[in-house]
């Protein structure tokens, strides 16, 4: 048994001196193996929607202390919660669930500001920050301030109230979490100041959490179920890893027993190939998870 | 330290690769969130490595039809997994 296998794994005479794995066809039965398994999970997603996906830990309050810290780092004033803002941001993130879109504009036009009229809140300035399959708030955060016109809405001067929707659903057949920010400034309160009215603007941006008198509302779940998730993205990015490692692992065998046994083969680089896979495994682990919009 | 035998015959080629592969590292950071930009620079880095590997060979005299598929595998292996992974 040992020695059927090693051929995969180690040069040697059987092999002409090159492990079996890294001799092109077998890594295109890999590429092909890889490609299946993303078509079953695709295929899971369509047939049994919701049983791919996760449970995110974010939550309202959490998204809405990260904000004010964002904002405090940038000597601005913290956002007021306002639970009328929530009210459509979770509206917004409920509609995306059930029409099955991922966008600040709905496949039949309702805009961002439909949502802020529906409830009743008249703004001067307005934007909204959307997110999706993050696990954790921190990542949101970090993905919304490293994307100069999502940084721009939490750090915008010019805003003075939040709402943050979190809410759990099914998008695509995959369970997800979606986060939703609806930033504003009452008309009111510009007409006090005398100050002339803007135009909305759609960005993306958070608020901030000062102490506020409203409390922050849980994550919302449209489809309650004790399934406990997997995440497709999570799934292919470990499957990707193991055959990466596995080849990675295997050149650097067969590169190092070429060397010692000096053997000389008609091959690629073995230096070359470690080092372009090496930079691909590095794109792999440092790729954030989730999307913004 | 060990330097493999080809690294230190050619050791020029090998330090262009270790430049385009940091200029793609340094690329795909830049991308942060952007899922397009992020998907150029992994097919750029893919081509610029083919392409040094055509060079490579074609230098050590032993450029075969067997060596580009295998580059080219190497290739799609890279742009495959990566892709299909996260995008």
């Amino acid at each position: 048994m040992k020695y059927s296998f090693s051929h995969f794994f180690i040069p040697q005479e059987k092999n002409n001196h090159r492990a079996s794995l890294l001799k092109s066809h077998f890594l295109l039965l890999l590429i092909a193996f890889y490609l299946l398994n993303q078509s079953v999970i695709k295929f899971i997603s369509l047939v049994k929607p919701g049983i791919l996906g996760y449970s995110s830990e974010i939550t309202a309050q959490k998204v809405l202390e990260k904000t004010n810290a964002e904002r405090q780092k940038n000597g601005l004033p913290e956002l007021q919660y306002n639970s009328v803002l929530s009210e459509s941001a979770t509206k917004k993130a409920q509609d995306m669930f059930t029409s099955n879109y991922w966008a600040h504009t709905s496949p039949n036009g309702t805009t961002p500001w439909d949502f802020f009229k529906s409830v009743g809140y008249k703004y001067s300035v307005a934007g909204e920050n959307l997110a999706r399959d993050f696990y954790d708030t921190d990542s949101l955060m970090k993905a919304w301030m490293d994307s100069p016109t999502h940084r721009e809405n939490i750090v915008n001067s010019k805003y003075q109230e939040i709402g943050i929707g979190v809410v759990n659903g099914i998008l695509g057949g995959v369970k997800t979490t979606l986060v939703v920010q609806h930033f504003g400034t009452p008309l009111n309160a510009i007409a006090t100041k005398n100050t002339k009215e803007t135009k909305p603007v759609v960005t993306s941006s958070l608020a901030q959490a000062t102490p506020v008198p409203q409390s922050v509302p849980e994550t919302k779940v449209l489809s309650e179920t004790k399934i406990k998730y997997i995440s497709p993205l999570a799934l292919n990015k470990i499957i990707g890893l193991i055959m990466f490692i596995l080849i990675i692992g295997v050149l650097f065998v067969d590169g190092y027993l070429t060397l010692k046994n000096n053997v000389h083969r008609f091959t690629g680089s073995t230096v070359g190939h470690i080092g372009f896979l090496l930079v691909i495994l590095l794109f792999m682990l440092v790729s954030q998870q989730g999307a913004i919009f | 330290m060990i330097i493999p035998k080809e690294v230190r015959q050619k050791p020029l080629e090998y330090i262009l690769l270790g430049i385009v592969f940091l200029t793609g590292l340094i690329l795909y950071l830049f991308a942060g969130f952007d899922p397009h930009g992020r998907r150029l620079v992994v097919y750029g880095l893919a081509a610029c490595y083919f392409f040094w590997s055509l060079l490579h060979h074609y230098k050590r005299g032993d450029l075969h039809l067997s060596i580009v598929v295998e580059y080219l595998v190497i290739a799609l292996f890279g742009i495959a997994l990566l892709t299909f992974s996260l995008f």
